[in-house]
């Protein structure tokens, strides 16, 4: 009975381990089907998400570099980390010793390490970041890798084999191939297979390593992280099924085999001379499907830009699916797309030394390219479709003279909230003051960014939030220690869109964009800007002075404001599109648009309303409280 | 018979260490060499310098009249049976042994012969298909042995190939080894530091030590007429005891006047004096030499082994008689069992 008790014991521990570790998994492979965006919430079977991905050029793309810099690296670190095994099985001891110990550095060091280290040494040599510099830095962190894999067969092996094989008239080459080589293969394959893994995973230091457009997947799902695209689920659950199917089907050949006790019939079948050229076709043909799904390469020359290929630093998830490729056949150039995660990001990477064509910056970052010189004259004349702007968008006060900065999105942070569950006139009447209504105490989410927290404080206080006045900030860092106090709020950045849409709380701080898009989900949400005042910000299309393609950038940034285009964007990103015409239409169209979404229409020219301003020291004071704030 | 090998001051020096210390040794046709030694006296570099895989720091090895130092190991026509065979234990029987030919491009049909054709050489018929870790020590020993000779080379290297075999089948090998060595005709030269399996097998010893040869001869010169103590010692068990060479056939030693057979020494030089123990008789007190005391007495399956007491230096003998401890006992021997020997000169 005891016994019986324990067995129970045993197998829902393993049960529930197994839970754990493939409940996620199972998860993300389940809303790979899912109809709706969402991530959490479940709204029918469809395999649209698989007909994106197949249509989706930036995943295919992605697909296509973590692919080839997978493979390219993996075959040659195994080649270099194979061969430096060998000759360090036959050097010193001392030199051995003191190889396999730097060998081991990379491996113990943190990624970060070796990411900043690559990225310096590469910057410092000039190299032009992309497709070289990741898979460089790939096949460096996979060495050490197939080194250590591979050295323990080498220290089983007879000393005397080479020499035996040479003895007997092969020449060392002969020698290698013939007798080390398959030898040493088991530890040259797991070699191989930690390296091809490694490569498939990392983001780290291809994040600080690549450029030039040149994303795998892991840096495309982090720049998605505004909105994770559901596309992203499918991918992984492809992946996921072919991991599955080479396990299994690793696993269940020799039970197979073994089974039919023909040892000779698996090996005979696969050295047979057909299933070799299957084999070798097979992988042909892959390579092709790959090479073929690989970025366009665009010869023809358009007549009117100065150059074939145009790069644009822009956040993910920020322009329509197909826009770029549009553009790219329209004009016959080459379009490479770097996506940044946030103003700060893209303005480090600036300092990095990697120039760009057209970036997409806020207003406030804006108005610090312009102080520190970064950024071009815009040439109105190059730019017809600007007279369809927003008046009120123009010669605003981060650049005034309406020389450098172009609208492309725009919009106003509000409250969001589900008006079954928090009284519209609450809000209304509280206004930001909500966040201190304890009757909601637990129903709330905050954004965790300094910046958004502090214009939330400092408008329920009735200040500017540009304000450097020491009281007004201490009364702001008061106001919201009384929120986190009684409030318990939950501090949160991108997981609001889905968690809100879900209905796991019920009162949030938002940015418009994500709004419209969280209540076209879920119908019971409400948007609401305070009368006391909010934040408005303007992103803007700006063309840095070091621009090579300066009249290609205007040719991009014309083509953003076209109807047609800006009509696609704004829908398929749900901010607020500066093109009157666009944004009327969008506003009051309830099928295609946005119509009856309150959050689209933010508010305009509303006095209470302001706009950030580049000022360090506010941010780094802003950014202390706010720590300190937190620490509560 | 024609110098097939000739080694000409070869001179080896690691981190600073002198390995050999220029060394000359001529190797004929068909003979069976082997260099005998303890572990450290540079008889396995040696043979890795013939072989190709070492360089010599200074000397000339001459192969049939060419000089190789330059030739790679897989141009000269050598093979090698190594210390722990090294087969590749990815191919079976077969493949190992057709490994050479194979590299030579030798038509499948032919090394489908020459490889049966070893295989029954070396008794391991039926064997083609094994797996190598199927396989005892001794057939693997076999195999090396087979993989090496498939080529025909004119000479053939083996490299302390029994020291991982047990007893019985080490003297087993020996013994094949020396029947496949006369079969195949062709030069043997055999590393070892076993002095029984040289006396054995070989037509010619090398023995040697730190570096240098002691001395070079048949079994039965090297063991009975040692050159030195270095080698009486090592070959075999041996009595050394000091003594003076009055002029040739007269030797001073234990205070008595002995005959001997050896001459060409200097008058009055100091020399060791090699009696071997199974040389010595024990007899009936004062009818012998001299006289001693049984000290202890030791079974060794054959023969006895006994140590006198003659009051100035312990002597070993080897006996198939019995004798009591602490008996009073007479010790004899006759001139030609007294080997005269220069004294070594210390480095």
């Amino acid at each position: 009975m005891k016994k019986k008790k324990l067995q129970i014991g045993s197998s829902l521990y393993i049960a529930l381990a197994f839970v754990f570790m493939y409940l996620p998994i199972v998860m993300m492979m389940i809303f790979s089907f899912n109809d709706s965006k969402s991530l959490t919430v479940w709204s029918g079977f469809s395999t649209r998400w698989y007909e994106a991905l197949l249509t989706n050029n930036d995943v295919a793309e992605a697909v296509y570099y973590t692919l080839v810099v997978a493979v390219l690296a993996t075959v040659i670190s195994t080649f270099v980390g194979t061969i430096t095994a060998i000759g360090l099985s036959k050097s010193r001891k001392v030199l051995k010793e003191i190889v396999l110990n730097l060998n081991d550095l990379p491996m113990l060091n943190p990624d970060i390490v070796t990411a900043i280290g690559l990225m310096l040494l590469f910057s410092s040599i000039g190299t032009e970041k992309g497709f070289m510099t990741m898979l460089l830095a790939h096949i460096a962190f996979c060495i050490p890798y197939v080194i250590l894999n591979v050295m323990p067969k080498l220290r089983d092996l007879d000393p005397n084999v080479a020499e035996a094989a040479m003895d007997l008239g092969a020449t060392p080459w002969q020698a290698l191939w013939k007798v080390i080589v398959p030898q040493i293969t088991p530890g040259i394959l797991s070699g191989a297979l930690i390296a091809f893994t490694m490569s498939i995973d990392d983001f780290v230091i291809s994040y600080f390593v690549t450029g030039n457009g040149v994303k795998n997947i892991s840096i495309l799902v982090y720049s998605m992280s505004k909105r994770i695209n559901p596309t992203i689920n499918a991918l992984s659950t492809i992946i996921v099924v072919i991991v599955t199917l080479v396990l299994v089907g690793v696993n269940v050949a020799p039970i197979l085999k073994e089974k039919f006790g023909e040892h000779k019939i698996v090996k005979n079948v696969v050295s047979s001379k057909p299933v070799k050229y299957a084999l070798a076709a097979c992988i042909a043909l892959l390579a092709f499907v790959v090479y073929d799904n690989r970025p366009n390469q665009v010869s023809a020359t358009s007549s009117s830009a100065d150059c074939t290929t145009l790069k644009v630093f822009n956040t993910g998830e920020y322009i329509a699916e197909d826009t770029r490729q549009r553009f790219e056949e329209e004009f016959g150039v080459q379009v490479v797309y770097d996506l940044f995660a946030s103003n700060e990001e893209m303005y480090t990477r600036l300092l990095g030394g990697e120039s760009y064509d057209v970036l997409v910056p806020s207003d406030y970052m804006v108005e610090r390219l312009i102080q520190e010189d970064y950024l071009m004259n815009i040439d109105w004349s190059l730019i017809p479709n600007s007279e369809g702007l927003i008046e009120s968008l123009t010669y605003r006060e981060y650049d005034p003279g309406m020389s450098y900065a172009v609208p492309y999105f725009w919009g106003n942070v509000g409250i969001i909230y589900d008006s079954t569950v928090v009284d519209p006139e609450d809000v209304e009447s509280l206004g930001w003051d909500i966040f201190h209504e304890t009757k909601y105490a637990g129903d709330v989410y905050l954004y965790d960014s300094e910046r958004d927290m502090f214009m939330v404080a400092l408008k329920a206080l009735g200040y500017s939030m540009n304000t450097a006045d020491e009281d007004e900030l201490q009364e702001a860092y008061e106001w919201l220690l009384q929120a986190m106090n009684t409030m318990d709020p939950v501090l949160i950045t991108d997981e609001v869109i889905d968690n809100m849409i879900a209905g796991l709380k019920h009162i949030a701080v938002v940015y418009s964009g994500d709004a419209t898009y969280m209540m076209s989900e879920n119908e019971n949400l409400v948007y609401y800007e305070p009368q006391q005042g909010t934040n408005s910000w303007i992103d803007s299309m700006v063309i840095p002075a070091d621009s090579k393609c300066p009249i290609l950038a205007h040719e991009w940034i014309n083509y953003m404001l076209e109807e047609e285009i800006a009509y696609n964007n704004t829908v398929y990103v749900g901010y607020s599109s500066p093109i009157q015409s666009v944004f009327e239409e969008v506003s009051t169209d309830e099928e295609e648009g946005y119509g009856g979404i309150s959050a689209y229409i933010s508010r305009e020219g509303y006095a209470k309303d302001e706009m950030f301003h580049y000022n360090e020291a506010q941010r780094k004071q802003l950014s202390e409280l706010w720590t300190l704030v937190k620490a509560q | 018979m024609r110098q097939l090998i000739q080694f000409r001051n070869i001179v080896k020096e690691f981190d600073g260490q002198l390995i050999l210390k220029g060394l000359n040794l001529d190797i004929m046709e068909n003979e069976f060499v082997t260099l005998l030694g303890p572990s450290g006296c540079g008889k396995t570099t040696l043979l890795r310098i013939l072989g190709g895989f070492l360089e010599q720091t200074e000397g000339e090895v001459f192969f049939d009249g060419i000089e190789i130092s330059n030739v790679p190991p897989y141009k000269r026509e050598i093979n090698t049976v190594f210390q722990r065979y090294a087969l590749f234990p990815h191919m079976n029987v077969f493949d190992n042994i057709a490994f050479g030919l194979r590299i030579k491009k030798t038509d499948p049909a032919i090394i489908e012969q020459k490889v049966k054709k070893m295989l029954k050489l070396v008794n391991l018929e039926g064997y083609e298909k094994r797996a190598i870790t199927q396989l005892s020590g001794g057939q693997q020993q076999r195999v090396a042995i087979a993989r090496a000779l498939v080529n025909e080379p004119m000479v053939l290297l083996l490299d302390e190939p029994l020291g991982a075999l047990d007893q019985k089948l080490r003297k087993e090998m020996q013994i094949e080894l020396k029947k496949i060595q006369k079969e195949v005709g062709i030069t043997f030269i055999f590393v070892t530091h076993d002095q029984e399996e040289a006396l054995t097998m070989s037509d010619k010893i090398v023995v040697m030590k730190d570096g240098e040869i002691q001395q070079i001869g048949s079994p039965t010169d090297i063991y009975n007429e040692p050159e030195n103590e270095f080698v009486a010692k090592f070959i075999g068990e041996s009595n050394i005891i000091d003594g003076i060479m009055l002029d040739d056939y007269r030797v001073v030693f234990f205070d008595q006047e002995f005959e001997c057979v050896d001459y060409g020494f200097h008058d009055n030089e100091s020399v060791d004096i090699v009696i071997r123990p199974e040389d010595i008789d024990i007899v009936e007190y004062d009818t012998g030499k001299f006289n001693g005391t049984i000290k202890s007495i030791m079974f060794k399956g054959v023969h006895w082994e006994i140590v006198v007491d003659t009051g100035i230096q312990d002597l070993v003998v080897h006996t198939t008689d019995y004798a009591e401890v602490g008996k009073e006992v007479g010790l004899s021997f006759f001139p030609e069992d007294i080997h005269v020997m220069s004294k070594m000169v210390a480095y």
